[in-house]
C-alpha cells in the first residue's frame, strides 16, 4: 500500500480511537486526502463551548511536506484570518517535521485558540484589537463564537442591547450611534471606526475630526 | 566572500584582443568547482581536525566563508557545532528511546545499517505498536509510515529512528521538492544536519536525486560566492567566474557578458538576469527600462501582483499562502510582506502597515500625469526598440531563406559553397548588431539630452544605416547576372556594418570607464 495513504488511515483510525483528546477527522467526500478536523474551543478561553472545524488537504507528499489547514468555523482571532480562515503557525510552515500528526497538528491548532501571538498577526486588525483593549476583545471573540462556533449564550450577555454588525466588529454601539446621527451610512460608520481600532484605551487618543474626515473619503 | 582568495584558485585567461566591451572571464565545470570545494573543506578538515563531512556542513552553516568559520569557531566551538546542526544542544527535548550519546566537539554521524541489524538476527519486527518506550530493539515501528514490516532503520547521531524508506522519501522531497541541501534530521524539533556521507545512503537507489543533492552543492557554493554565477541556460551545469564583476559598483562601467564554457549559445550577462547580452547598455539602465517596457504585459502584471523583491537579497518572492511574516528562502531575511520593512520592527508598531498613506497616493496622481506627458517620446524608443527586436527573432527565418539563397548561388553561378558563406556571415553580423540597435534605443532613452547624446546618436544612426543597408542587399531577389557584384557588396558592406558596430560598443564602454554618461533620471549604483 502506498505508504500516505497507510501512514493517513492510521492517524484517522488513531484518532477515532482516541476519545480522550476530544479531537476528530472526517472525511468530506471518498478521498482520504481531504478531510475535516474538529475540535472544541478550549476552556477559560472565549472560544470556550464553541465547535471548530478545519479544513484538512493532505498533499502529495505528505508527511514530508506539511498538510494545508484552515478554519472552515469563523474566528475572532489575531493568527486567524477573520475573511479567509487562514492560519499563521510555525508547524504549518517551516518548522513543520514529518513525525507531527493531523491530531497533533489539530491540537497545536486548540493550543493557539488559548495562547494567540498577536506579534505575528495573520490578521492585522484582529491583533490591533487585541493589543489595545483585552477585555473588548475577549467579548467580540465571544460573541464570534456564539454565532459561528455554537457555543452557548452566557444570561447577563443577553440582557446587553446588541446590534449584530457592531458587536462583530468589537465596537460600542454608542459609537456607532453617535456618528450615523451625523447622517453617515451605518455599515460605513463601521467599516471606518473598526479600521482606525476606536476601542478601548484609543478612544480618547483618536479625534472626532479624524474620523469624520475618514468617513468623507 | 573574497575576491582575491578566488583569484588564486581560478587560472585567468587573458584575451589579447582586450577590447573594452568585452570582459576576462572564465568557465567552470561541476568537476571544477567540486574540486575548489574540496579543496576549502580540506583545508577546514586539517585546521579544526574534523571529518571531511563535518567540515562540509559547518562551511555550508557559514556560506562557505572560511574566515568567520575559524573566528567562531576558535571562539566557541560547542557553540558553533550545535548552531551548525552537528552536534545537540546541551538541554534537547531527547525521546525516551535511546541514551543520548555524548556530543562534545564535532560528532561523527552514525549509522544503523541493515547489514548490522540482520546480522544480530532481527529479522522481523513485532506486530504490535507499543506507545510506552521499551527498550526492546528489536520491535521497530517507524513514526512516520507505522509500516511494522519495516526492519531496515536509519538515525542520525541524535538516535531519532526512521526507517529507511522514509528518510528516502523526505530526502527525496528536500531534495526534488524544495531544492534544499540543507537536510535536518525529520524529528520534531531536532535540528541535526545529515551528512552527505547519509544522504548518498539514504539514496544509494536513486542515483539521479543524489546528483541532484551534489548539483544543489554545488549551487549553494556558487551563490555564496560573487566572483561566481551559475549558467541560467536549462539543465546546463557550468559556472562562469568572472572576478571583475564581483561588486555591484563594477556594474555601472561595465557589461559583463560572458559565455559558458558548455556552448558558445550559453551567453547571458554575469550582472542580471534582464537579457542575455544587452550590450552596450548596462544593467541598471537595461532594468530600468525592460520594467518600463513590461508595466504593460501580462507577465508583468502578474509578477507585480505576485511577487515581490526581497528587500536585502533582490529575490523574487512569490506569496503562495500563510501569513505576512515572511522568510527569505535565500538570505533568510524576515520581513514584512505589506510594507516591506524588517519585521523585527514589527513587534510593537505592525499596525502602520494597512494605514492609508495619503501622501502616497497624491505622488502616485502626479507621476500618473506626467507619465501621460512622455508617453509619446517613450514610444518613439519603443517602437524602434521592439522594432529591432521582432527583426532580431525573424533572423531565424533569414536564416532559412539565405540558406536557399546560397544553394541557388551555387547552381545558377560558379561560385562554389565556401564563397557563398559571404551570406551567412553577412545574416550573422545583422542579427549581432539588431541586439546592439535595440539596446541603444533603451540607452538613448534615458541618456540625458547634450552634445554627448548627440554623439551618441550619430553613432546610432550610422550603424542603423549600414544594418538596414546590408539587410536589404541579402533579402532582395536573385539575379545569376549580378551575383558576383551582390558578393561583392555585401562583403564590403558586412565588413563596413561590424566596424560600425564596434564603434558603438567600443565608444560606449570608454564612456562607462571615463563617467561620460549623464542620464536623465536616477539610475541605481549612479550618483
Amino acid at each position: 500500500m502506498d505508504a500516505r495513504l497507510r501512514r493517513v488511515n492510521k492517524e484517522i483510525a488513531d484518532c477515532k480511537n482516541d476519545k480522550t483528546s476530544k479531537v476528530s477527522i472526517e472525511l468530506v467526500d471518498n478521498s482520504p486526502y481531504h478531510l475535516v478536523g474538529s475540535f472544541d474551543g478550549p476552556e477559560g478561553t472565549p472560544y470556550e463551548g464553541g465547535h471548530y472545524e478545519v479544513d484538512i488537504i493532505i498533499p502529495e507528499s505528505y508527511p514530508f511536506q506539511p498538510v494545508k489547514m484552515k478554519f472552515i468555523t469563523k474566528v475572532y482571532h489575531p493568527n486567524v484570518s477573520s475573511q479567509s480562515g487562514a492560519i499563521c503557525l510555525d508547524i504549518l510552515k517551516d518548522a513543520w517535521s514529518p513525525v507531527l500528526t493531523l491530531k497533533s497538528t489539530l491540537i497545536s491548532l486548540q493550543s493557539l485558540l488559548c495562547s494567540p501571538e498577536p506579534n505575528d498577526p495573520q490578521d492585522a486588525e484582529v491583533a490591533k484589537h487585541y493589543m489595545t483593549s483585552r477585555s473588548s476583545f475577549d467579548e467580540t471573540a465571544r460573541y464570534w463564537a456564539v454565532t459561528y462556533a455554537g457555543a452557548p449564550r452566557k444570561s447577563e450577555q443577553g440582557s446587553k442591547d446588541v446590534d449584530a454588525e457592531v458587536a462583530m466588529a468589537g465596537l460600542e454601539k454608542a459609537h456607532v450611534d453617535r456618528f450615523e446621527a451625523l447622517g453617515f451610512e451605518r455599515a460605513k460608520v463601521i467599516d471606518v471606526l473598526r479600521r482606525l481600532n476606536y476601542r478601548g484605551a484609543n478612544v480618547p487618543k483618536i479625534s472626532e475630526d479624524r474620523i469624520v474626515e475618514e468617513l468623507l473619503k | 566572500m573574497d575576491v582575491d582568495v578566488f583569484d588564486t584558485d581560478y587560472k585567468m585567461t587573458a584575451r589579447g584582443r582586450g577590447k573594452l566591451y568585452e570582459v576576462d572571464h572564465d568557465s567552470l565545470s561541476q568537476a571544477d568547482i567540486e574540486r575548489v570545494m574540496q579543496k576549502d573543506v580540506d583545508h577546514i578538515k586539517g585546521v579544526l581536525d574534523v571529518d571531511g563531512d563535518s567540515a562540509s556542513i559547518l562551511l555550508r552553516h557559514f556560506n562557505w566563508n572560511k574566515e568567520k568559520l575559524l573566528e567562531k569557531y576558535m571562539d566557541n566551538a560547542t557553540a558553533v557545532n550545535e548552531a551548525a546542526g552537528l552536534a545537540l544542544p546541551e538541554r534537547s527535548p531527547q525521546p525516551g528511546r535511546s541514551p543520548r550519546p555524548q556530543s562534545t566537539g564535532p560528532t561523527r554521524t552514525t549509522r544503523r545499517s541493515t547489514a548490522e541489524s540482520s546480522k544480530s538476527g532481527k529479522t522481523k519486527a513485532i506486530l504490535e505498536r507499543i506507545s510506552p518506550p521499551v527498550e526492546e530493539p528489536q520491535s521497530f515501528v517507524c513514526g512516520i509510515c507505522f509500516d511494522d514490516s519495516q526492519t531496515k532503520y536509519l538515525a542520525l547521531s541524535c538516535e531519532h529512528r526512521f526507517c529507511t524508506e522514509c528518510w528516502n522519501a523526505y530526502i527525496t522531497s528536500k531534495v526534488r521538492t524544495e531544492a534544499e541541501q540543507w537536510i535536518t534530521c525529520m524529528a520534531d524539533g531536532c535540528s541535526l544536519v545529515a551528512s552527505n556521507l547519509f544522504v548518498q545512503q539514504c539514496l544509494k537507489k536513486h542515483p539521479k536525486t543524489w546528483e541532484r543533492f551534489q548539483e544543489l552543492l554545488v549551487r549553494h557554493f556558487v551563490s555564496s560566492n560573487h566572483s561566481l554565477k551559475y549558467c541560467p541556460y536549462p539543465s546546463c551545469t557550468y559556472t562562469v567566474s568572472c572576478p571583475s564583476a564581483a561588486s555591484k559598483s563594477s556594474l555601472t562601467s561595465m557589461v559583463p557578458i560572458v559565455t559558458c564554457g558548455a556552448s558558445a549559445s550559453h551567453k547571458f550577462c554575469f550582472g542580471c538576469a534582464i537579457d542575455n547580452d544587452h550590450r552596450p547598455v548596462v544593467c541598471g539602465v537595461a532594468k530600468l527600462w525592460m520594467q518600463k517596457c513590461q508595466d504593460d504585459s501580462e507577465t508583468a502584471n502578474w509578477i507585480k501582483s505576485n511577487t515581490k523583491e526581497c528587500s536585502k537579497c533582490q529575490s523574487t518572492i512569490e506569496k503562495n499562502g500563510g501569513c505576512n511574516h515572511m522568510t527569505c528562502k535565500k538570505c533568510k531575511y524576515e520581513f514584512c510582506w505589506v510594507c516591506m520593512g524588517p519585521w523585527s520592527e514589527h513587534g510593537t508598531a505592525w499596525y502602520s502597515c494597512n494605514r492609508y498613506d495619503e501622501k502616497a497616493s497624491v505622488d502616485a496622481r502626479d507621476a500618473q500625469s506626467k507619465s501621460r506627458a512622455s508617453l509619446e517620446r517613450y514610444l518613439h524608443y519603443y517602437n524602434r526598440w521592439a522594432n529591432h527586436e521582432q527583426s532580431a527573432k525573424l533572423s531565424v527565418e533569414l536564416y532559412a531563406k539565405t540558406e536557399k539563397k546560397m544553394e541557388e548561388m551555387q547552381m545558377t553561378s560558379d561560385l562554389t559553397w565556401i564563397e557563398v558563406q559571404f551570406m551567412k556571415k553577412a545574416v550573422d553580423e545583422v542579427s549581432k548588431c539588431r541586439t546592439t540597435l535595440k539596446w541603444t534605443y533603451a540607452m538613448a532613452y534615458y541618456l540625458d539630452s547634450g552634445n554627448q547624446k548627440e554623439l551618441f546618436e550619430d553613432n546610432q544612426r550610422d550603424l542603423e544605416r549600414a544594418v538596414e543597408e546590408l539587410s536589404e542587399l541579402i533579402e532582395q531577389p536573385l539575379d545569376p547576372e549580378v551575383v558576383p557584384t551582390l558578393r561583392q557588396k555585401v562583403t564590403d558592406k558586412t565588413v563596413y556594418v561590424q566596424k560600425r558596430n564596434e564603434i558603438v560598443l567600443e565608444d560606449t564602454a570608454k564612456g562607462f570607464l571615463e563617467g561620460r554618461w549623464q542620464w536623465n533620471q536616477s539610475v541605481e549604483g549612479f550618483d
